[in-house]
């Protein structure tokens, strides 16, 4: 079966629109891992060009070891987590972490969610 | 009665994503349309639950945050989310054969869509999004405010008046209480806020226990509110004031309240430390801060301490006025000889900005805004919501109609004309305490003793790196915040200020207070007067009593218990510039405070200097310790 990825917009100009990438359509495939690339440029699998506050190459989604993971480039404004203790205060991620299906991220301005998958 | 239609949600939305410089119109924008309905079925629904329908605006446009100023499309696009949304709204219009689309129909929506920012929020907020789709399709809006009637009694010790909107608080506090009686008001809130004791009266006439209610700004209730749940609640003592949860905030005001229960004496009344001066030996209340204050808290607050080092300014600059008030400048274009402030700031640069020249902050915080006042004040850093954020700036002449700013949103850019400068303010404030010596010079002039001006060394003094201690500390812990129970125990309230901080700044804020409320009152109006107290306070700082008989020494008595407690938090054992910085600066702040007396002000402007004296000392080690009132040493090096 082929892996597909789902992700939701769910802040900001396109707040409800879903992404939807499948392996070896979109991203990038080396031996072990499935990439895509978040950003405000358009040569990004899921561009977000509506949010100002999103660098041009902002983050990587990898699926790896039956996971997903999420890396921040290097951004001056930030790829976050939803803190669940302190509403107010997102975590800044640092390098790269495990991400769940469901659990909100923030890149720029706009608040993301993978989809947990049918 | 029918909701409004959607024609006029729409119209307001539309203003709410310019404003936010959106420019698409969201969930978000029709939500605060909605919240904005006063007496509205959106904003009803809220208040019913314990909020704010204000306070949800501005959480949701701090979750969200400001765009940025530059347009990448015309017009407002509608976002996927919305039209879903609206979509759903259509079809419930129909079902219920609706001409068009109101209120109802809306909010009927958007909890039914469920993933909406404003959900999230509330959520995060912990209202309790899942009783509310009931009630949406239910709930009668009728335009009286019913108002919950409990007889209010004033005690005659009171003595004085409650105005209508603490009223209103109170009836909805104490819903369901046939009366309840105001007790006394707690002095010394230096804050916006009023703290008052009530007694709860059942309708069988049984007194429930006391509680200590506190009134004030909503924002700032709020805040305290989930202060006490991150700093406070887990690290009392067992038997002590503790917070009821829920957050009293009418629509009517902008006023929010709280109430502490309290464990009291065996009379059923609350005493403030305040209250007990002259009814005790000064050795007793000297025993009780140590043993009671410090022993029962302690542990879990100040004895908790971890190495600290810090510069003077990241604990102490918000005390003091803000740097710089700022005329906002209409024209942004024109500022190409502004002076740009953003991080890192070069302290020695603002002391050289004057009145009229042109100031351009970046990347600044909103601090606090104030829509009466037509102000904004920024502070510097980004992160978190941190009261002590220091560079306070003050913007005048903000135009809330056009624009808009919440508390926590980062500014970009703004320019301003300088309207005032900390140094003048402090100056002023000085000026108004008639001094009989020139408060213009490097040092001050106390009969034949010199010190230094404390309104011209602090600038060196928030540079001075500070070998200290951080750990859980009050924040505000002056007399009126420290109440005495039952068995002599301890309690405090007030926690508006609670956070991780220098550990010795509660003691420093404490012994200030003391100084102005215990030992002051026994002296007489004026500068000669205050001037007494210089060899006692010179003495104090030595560790030691000036003149044991004298009756101003038994009042110092418990200041150098509270001396004894900073000896043993101080993070290298007898470096105590760790203590005097604090207290310099705290001291400088009660200058600038009209809420004291004149003479109270002097006092502090005279701990001030003291303990600028005592740093001086500190660092000059030729100083000859055994003759405080040799001024030689200090006068050759100021000049004098």
């Amino acid at each position: 079966m082929v892996k597909t990825l789902s992700v939701i917009v769910l802040s900001g100009a396109e707040d409800g629109r879903t992404h939807t990438f499948s392996q070896g359509h979109e991203g990038y495939e080396s031996e072990d891992s499935w990439s895509l690339s978040v950003g405000r440029r358009n040569d990004n699998d899921l561009c977000l060009q509506f949010d100002t506050f999103a660098s041009r190459q902002h983050a990587k989604l990898h699926w790896k070891n039956k996971q997903w993971w999420l890396e921040d480039c290097n951004t001056v404004n930030g790829t976050f987590l939803e803190n669940t203790s302190d509403f107010f205060s997102e975590e800044r991620i640092k390098g790269i972490i495990p991400i769940q299906e469901g659990e909100l991220f923030r890149i720029g301005r706009t608040w993301l969610r993978i989809q947990p998958n049918e | 009665m029918a909701t409004i239609d959607i024609k006029d949600i729409l119209i307001s939305a539309r203003l709410e994503a310019t404003r936010m410089r959106h420019y698409y119109l969201g969930i978000e924008h029709l939500f605060i349309a909605m919240l904005e309905v006063r007496g509205g079925l959106t904003s009803t629904l809220i208040f019913e639950a314990g909020f704010n329908p204000e306070y949800v605006i501005e959480s949701i446009r701090r979750k969200v945050g400001k765009g940025s100023r530059h347009r990448l499309w015309a017009g407002i696009p509608t976002t996927p989310r919305a039209d879903v949304v609206l979509g759903i709204a259509d079809e419930l219009m129909k079902e219920s054969e609706l001409p068009h689309i109101t209120e109802r129909e809306l909010l009927i929506a958007i909890l039914d869509e469920g993933d909406n920012v404003p959900l999230r929020v509330l959520s995060g907020l912990g209202v309790d999004v899942k009783s509310l789709p009931q009630q949406a399709k239910t709930r009668q809006i009728t335009r009286a405010v019913t108002q919950p009637f409990v007889s209010i009694d004033l005690a005659p010790q009171f003595g004085e008046e409650l105005n209508k909107d603490e009223l209103f608080i109170l009836r909805r506090m104490f819903h369901g209480y046939a009366q309840v009686r105001v007790e006394t008001r707690l002095r010394g809130g230096y804050s916006d806020s009023t703290l008052i004791v009530i007694t709860p009266i059942q309708g069988d006439n049984r007194e429930d226990a006391p509680v200590v209610v506190k009134i004030g700004p909503h924002d700032a209730i709020y805040d305290e509110a989930q202060r006490y749940e991150r700093h406070v609640k887990g690290t009392l003592p067992p038997l002590t004031a503790r917070l009821e949860d829920t957050v009293i905030a009418p629509q009517i005001s902008d006023l929010a309240a709280l109430k502490y229960t309290l464990i009291t004496d065996d009379n059923g009344r609350a005493l403030d430390v305040r209250g007990i001066v002259g009814v005790w030996e000064n050795s007793k209340l000297a025993n009780w801060l140590y043993e009671k204050l410090y022993n029962s808290f302690g542990t879990n607050w100040w004895m908790q301490s971890r190495p600290y080092r810090f510069e003077t300014w990241q604990e102490y600059d918000w005390l003091l006025p803000p740097i710089l008030t700022l005329e906002l400048a209409k024209n942004e274009d024109a500022t190409e000889d502004a002076i740009v402030l953003r991080l890192p700031i070069k302290r020695a640069r603002l002391n050289h900005i004057e009145y009229g020249e042109t100031v351009v902050v970046e990347n600044f915080v909103v601090h606090r805004v104030d829509r009466e006042q037509k102000s904004i004040t920024l502070a510097l850093g980004q992160s978190g919501g941190s009261i002590t954020r220091p560079y306070q700036i003050k913007i005048r002449g903000i135009n809330f109609e056009e624009d808009t700013y919440f508390r926590g949103e980062v500014v970009d850019k703004l320019a301003g004309r300088v309207w005032k400068t900390r140094n003048e303010e402090l100056e002023n404030a000085v000026r108004a305490l008639e001094p009989d010596f020139d408060h213009k010079q490097n040092a001050v002039r106390f009969g034949d003793f010199y010190a230094p001006n404390p309104i011209m060394a602090y600038t060196t003094l928030l540079d001075t790196p500070v070998f200290g201690s951080l750990s859980t500390i009050h924040g505000d812990l002056h007399m009126g915040n420290i109440l005495i129970g039952a068995n002599d125990t301890a309690l405090l309230i007030d926690f508006g200020h609670t956070r991780e901080g220098h550990t010795l700044m509660d003691w420093a804020t404490l012994e200030v207070s003391l100084l102005s409320e215990l030992v002051l009152p026994h002296l007489e109006d004026g500068w000669a007067s205050v001037r007494q107290l210089i060899p006692y306070l010179i003495a104090l700082n030595e560790s030691r009593i000036y003149s044991e008989s004298s009756p101003i020494s038994q009042k110092l008595i418990p200041i150098l218990r509270l001396r004894q407690i900073v000896a043993e938090r101080l993070a290298k054992p007898n470096h105590w510039e760790e203590y005097f910085i604090g207290l310099a600066l705290l001291a400088l702040r009660g200058v600038t405070w009209e809420t004291l007396s004149v003479n109270q002000r002097r006092l502090m402007f005279l701990v001030s200097a003291l303990a600028m004296f005592a740093i001086a000392k500190k660092q000059s080690p030729t100083d000859d310790h055994n003759t405080p009132f040799d001024d030689t040493e200090f006068s050759k090096n100021t000049g004098l």
